[in-house]
Formats: C-alpha cells, structure tokens, sequence
C-alpha cells in the first residue's frame, strides 16, 4: 500500500485535479453572484471542443486556448441571458445547455473535424510542459512542480488572485453582495445583473481553461463527452468548499487524488468501472458527511 | 371564461412556436453541411415514418422516453428535482434481464416477474437520493445526478464480469439472453411491440392519480407550495418518499420494457447512450409535467430521433443534429416558464391595484 503514495501519485493528481479545480472555481464566482451555475460541464465541454479545433486550425496552443475561452463564455451567456434576463429556471437551462453542448460537439467534431467519437491528429499541437532547469533541481519539490502546463500553474494562481478579488476588492464586495441581496444592493447603485454577467464571464475564462487543459494538457484528443461529469463533481467541489476559493481548492484536491489513486488502482488490476465510479461515491459521501451544513441552495424543500 | 381559453391557447401554441423555433436551428445546421434542408427533412420524416419497421421503431423509442418522461413528471410535480433517470433506467433494465435470466417461473409469469423486477429496480435505485435527502439533507438534485454515474458503472461492470455471457467467445459484455416466455411480443399485424399498451395505461393512470387522488394532490401542493401543504398536514418526507418511489419505478419500467421487448438481454450502454432518460427529461420539461402531454412530447422526440437517424442514412448528416434540435426547442420552452411567472406576478399586481 505504501508505494501507492508517491511523489508520482501527487505530481499526478496536481494535474488531473486541474480542469474539476477550474470549473469549480468559475462555478463559485457564480454563487456568489446568486447564479447556481449547473451548466458547468456543458461549459467545459465547450472549452474542451474549442481549444481542439483552435489548435488545430490555426496552428497553435495558444489559440486553442483562446478559442476554448470563447467556446465556453458563449454558452455561459445563453445561460445568462436565459435565465437572468429573460427570467428561465437556470436549472432548467443549466441541464439544457449540458444536453446541448454534448450534441453540438459531437456533431461539430464529425462536420468540422471529420471524426467520430475520437479526434486525434499528429499535427495538433497541445499545451507545452514547462521544466525549467533551476526548477529540477530542487529536491522534491522539483519533480512536483516541473512538467506541469501553464494551465495548470494559472489555476493554482487563481485561488489566492480569486480570494483577493471576492474578499477585498469594491467590485468583489458587489459581487457578493449581488449574490446575498440583490435588492438591497440595488439600493446602494449596484447593479445586479453587471456584477451577474461579470461572474459568467469569468467563469467562461475559468471553464474555458479547464476545457483546454482537458483536451490539449492532459491529453492531446477530442473525445465525446470527454468532461464524464467533472463540471457535476465541480458542482459538488463548490457546495463543499461553500463557495470559497480555498475552500473549493481542498475539495477539488480531495476529489482529484481520489481520481489519481483510482488511476494507479487500475493499473494493479481493479476493474476500470471500480475507478471510475470511486470519484461519485466520495463526492456522495462527503455531500452526507456536511449534512445540509454546506450552501444553503434550493433543494426540494 | 374568454380569457381562460386565450390563456389555454397560449400555453398550446409556445410548445408550438418552440418546436417551429427549434426545426430553424436544425435547417441553419443542415444548411451549414451544404445539403439542401428541405431534402434533410424529407429524410427524417421518411426515416421517422417511411414503412411500418420505421413506425415501429420511433413509437418503441417514444414509448421509452414516454415512461422515463412520466417518471421525472411525478417527480417534478413534487417538487423532487429527480435527474437520476438514466440510472434508474439502466437498473430496471438490468434487474429485469438477471431476474427472467435466473428465476425460472412456470407459464407467463416471467414476463410479470421481469416487468416487476424493472420496476422494483428502479424505484429502489430511486429511494436511496430521497433518504439521503431526508436522513442527511444532501439536495436530492445533485445526489441523484450523481448517482446516475455510479448506477451505470456498476451495471457495466455487472455484466462485463459476473454476469457476462460467455457462449460464443463473449465478446461484448452484455447478459445471456432472456428466455423466451419474458420477451414482449409484437402486436399482430404490426411492427410494434406490446410494451406502448404499458405505456398508454400507465400515462392514463398516472395522470389520475395525479390529478384525482389525495396523493395526487398532496404531491401537487409539497410541489408548488411546501409551506402551505405541511400547514395543510400533509407529510413532506411521506410525499417525498411515495414520489420518488413512483417515479424510478417508472422509469426502471421503461429500462425493463426496453430489455423485454427490444434487446432481449441488457447490452452494456444501450440503455445509455441513446439519452431515454434525459429525453424524458426534455418530454417532462415540454409537457410542463402533464402526463398526457407527456406522452405528445415524448412521441415528438422520438420522431426527431428515429427520424435523424435515417436521415444520417440517406444524406451523411451527423444524427447528433437531433440533440442540437431537441435541446434548443427545452431551452426555448424554458423561457416560457419564466414567462409564467412574470404573468402571475402582474395578475397578482392587478388583483391589488
């Protein structure tokens, strides 16, 4: 058992923990601003599709990256736009766009890529990994840090700059105060929907890099349906971190080295159905272990 | 009552308008491939209706969806955002194959045994997010989509090892097939099977208990007005509880249907990847939970489907256009649902004023 935890299992679930981190982290600027944002997956996914076919077509990560970002902040304004300005369920929509995205892809991939369920092409170019020399050689923690895509390091950034923001900047203080009470903000000159759209928009950027790091960090493949519900596990990183960045980033940890670990047990002969489900069951059980004590969100009661 | 009947137009006509809306999409998308739209539809509607094979496969499909549409309308109705359809489904069908397979019964009592069995399966599946909800306070909405992922790996994983079939070679992993006296025949004369019967009675049944009975209308006010229904002493966890119940059942009905009639075994992800359970959702969600609409929404995307499918045949476009086209009609209809509210309130702003 012992040598199932190794510097190789955390360098591993640093990375694989990326893309549920980064939705997660969109999905909690939306909570704040009084969006429960279900669309997470479909965002990704979008994301995901988008840095494939930038990449491809125009030669380079970067713009894979680029167009990963437009891909999923337009499918979080449709949420937007549906369901803040012309008042829809943004559950409703949520599950919709979901739905949406997985047949929009799916279907863009056989017209656009000419491929069906997979799309791998030598020619695509995906996020380069960065090892720097100086880095190496420190002792441990090198072989942690190095190898790692830009990506990956933005997403780890993100949580101090996302803490700042929310917790001591005017914009942040709107933002959340949007999210509490949006009347009573609108009474101080706020105005709900800005710091709303303000929110989507990020979590586009943030969803749109988990979707490039899915498709052109850990992998260099478009798959259909390739975010298998990390947007839904996010969903759960952002009830159980209650919507704090920090808080988000230790779940996510949680949930991603479970997923490592699972990756490992595959190899000594587990069942790939065991792994795969192993991520839920924990998500589940961590949902009963907060016992309600998480967001206070509408359920059915 | 002038007003009732413009306002009962309305309510008919947005479906409509969305549908109409969602068709256009589907034309810029075709139009995007370079194929002449109007030959495009010509072929879904010939794959959708062409022969009787073709009947008979959009109304087997529709009957699916209808039953994994009727189950989120219970559900909806009171109020339990239940989006664990699609393991409910796929354990139904899966407790309908292992329970025909290993259970030998004398006469027809099979094909009882198996519809049982599905729906058993399915409602138990279907328990488990309401007591979490009860006991632990985990939203029923997340549990239940999570626990889809973990029914539908376990299933796999089921009939990929202990339940595989290994008579020739055992290639794909799927369960023996089940023995003749629980297959669900087709209906003479046709090229439908028996199950849409099922489907018809229970969407008929359905819409009586929900609308005729006191747990009907207990469901209903826990649904619309939780607060005002405890006032009225109705028990939420038992409203809650017999919802659930209901709705996997239901739904693992559908999965049992799907096995009995269509595969006659389960086949590993052929009870997901077609997407009954979140096309039922769509049908609930079109048919704002009404049972018999439901029935008319599900039929309408199963014509979508069946008919994409054929019209991938004739013309090489991506049958996925039928998930772009249904998706897009859900989010149309969705805005109607604010539209609703946005009317109440002016009504109640009136009846102040």
């Amino acid at each position: 058992m012992a040598d199932l935890f190794d510097i190789q299992l955390l360098h591993m679930t640093l990375r694989t923990v990326v893309p549920v981190l980064l939705a997660a982290l969109g999905g909690a600027l939306c909570e704040r601003a009084g969006l429960f944002n279900v669309a997470l997956e479909g965002m990704m996914l979008a994301g995901a599709f988008g840095a494939v076919v930038g990449s491809f077509f125009l030669g380079g990560a970067g713009w894979g990256v680029l167009a990963a970002i437009a891909a999923a902040t337009a499918i979080g304004l449709i949420l937007a736009v549906l369901s803040l300005n012309l008042r829809a369920n943004e559950i409703v929509v949520g599950i919709s766009l979901n739905l949406l995205v997985v047949g929009l892809t799916t279907f863009l991939m056989r017209v656009v890529l000419g491929a069906t369920g997979t799309f791998h092409h030598p020619d695509l170019q995906g996020l380069p990994q960065w090892s720097p020399e100086w880095l190496q050689a420190v002792p441990v923690l090198g072989r942690l840090l190095s190898g790692h895509t830009p990506v990956v390091w933005a997403a780890y950034l993100a949580v101090p700059i996302l803490t700042y923001f929310l917790f001591q900047t005017t914009i942040g203080l709107r933002l959340r105060a949007v999210g509490e009470h949006a009347r009573a903000a609108q009474t101080l000159a706020v105005n709900p929907l800005r710091m709303q759209y303000l929110a989507v928009v990020l979590a586009g950027v943030l969803t749109g890099l988990a979707g490039a790091q899915l498709s052109l960090g850990q992998v260099r493949i478009f798959q259909e349906n390739m975010t298998a519900g990390r947007g839904f596990i996010a969903l759960v990183a952002v009830i159980f971190g209650r919507a704090h960045p920090t808080g988000v980033l230790l779940a996510s940890l949680l949930f991603g080295l479970i997923d490592a670990l699972g990756i490992r047990l595959q190899g000594v002969g587990l069942p790939s159905q065991v792994t795969g489900l192993l991520p839920f069951v924990v998500t589940l059980l961590t949902l009963v272990a907060l016992r309600g004590r998480g967001l206070n969100r509408q359920g059915t009661a | 009552m002038p007003d009732r009947l413009t306002e009962g137009l309305i309510d008919l006509l947005r479906p409509l308008l969305a549908v109409l809306l969602g068709l256009a999409v589907g034309a810029v998308a075709i139009w995007a491939t370079g194929h002449p739209v109007g030959e495009a539809y010509a072929a879904l509607w010939n794959g959708a209706f062409g022969n009787r094979t073709f009947l008979g496969s959009t109304l087997a499909r529709s009957s699916t969806i209808a039953l994994a549409g009727l189950g989120v309308a219970v559900a909806f109705r009171a109020g339990a955002l239940n989006l664990g359809g699609e393991g409910q489904l796929a354990l139904g069908g899966l407790a309908a194959a292992l329970f025909t397979i290993y259970v030998p019964l004398p006469g027809p009592l099979p094909l009882v045994a198996g519809l049982l069995a599905g729906a058993a399966g399915g409602a138990l599946w279907a328990l488990l997010p309401a007591w979490l909800e009860v006991r632990f306070r985990v939203q029923l909405l997340i549990s239940s989509l999570l626990l889809n992922y973990v029914a539908v790996y376990s299933a796999s994983y089921l009939v990929s090892v202990p339940f595989r079939d290994l008579s020739g070679g055992g290639a794909l992993a799927q369960t023996r097939l089940i023995p003749e006296a629980a297959r669900i025949a087709l209906l003479p004369g046709t090229r439908m099977h028996a199950g849409i019967l099922i489907t018809l009675a229970l969407s008929l049944v359905l819409w009586f208990v929900m609308m005729r009975t006191v747990t009907g209308y207990e469901w209903r006010m826990t649904g619309l007005n939780p607060d005002f229904a405890r006032y009225g002493g109705v028990d939420r966890v038992r409203a809650l509880v017999t919802a659930m119940l209901v709705s996997g059942a239901v739904a693992g009905l559908g999965g049992a249907i799907e096995v009995m009639a269509v595969y006659h075994r389960y086949i590993d992800g052929n009870l997901t990847r077609p997407g009954f359970a979140w096309s039922g959702l769509m049908a609930a969600l079109l048919a704002d939970n009404h049972p018999l609409g439901v029935l008319l929404a599900a039929f309408l995307l199963g014509v979508i489907q069946v008919g994409s499918t054929g019209m991938e045949r004739t013309t090489q476009i991506p049958l996925e256009i039928s998930s772009v086209v249904q998706a897009v009609i859900v989010l149309f209809v969705s805005v109607r649902i604010g539209a609703d509210l946005l009317r109440r309130f002016r009504g109640r702003r009136a009846a102040r004023g």
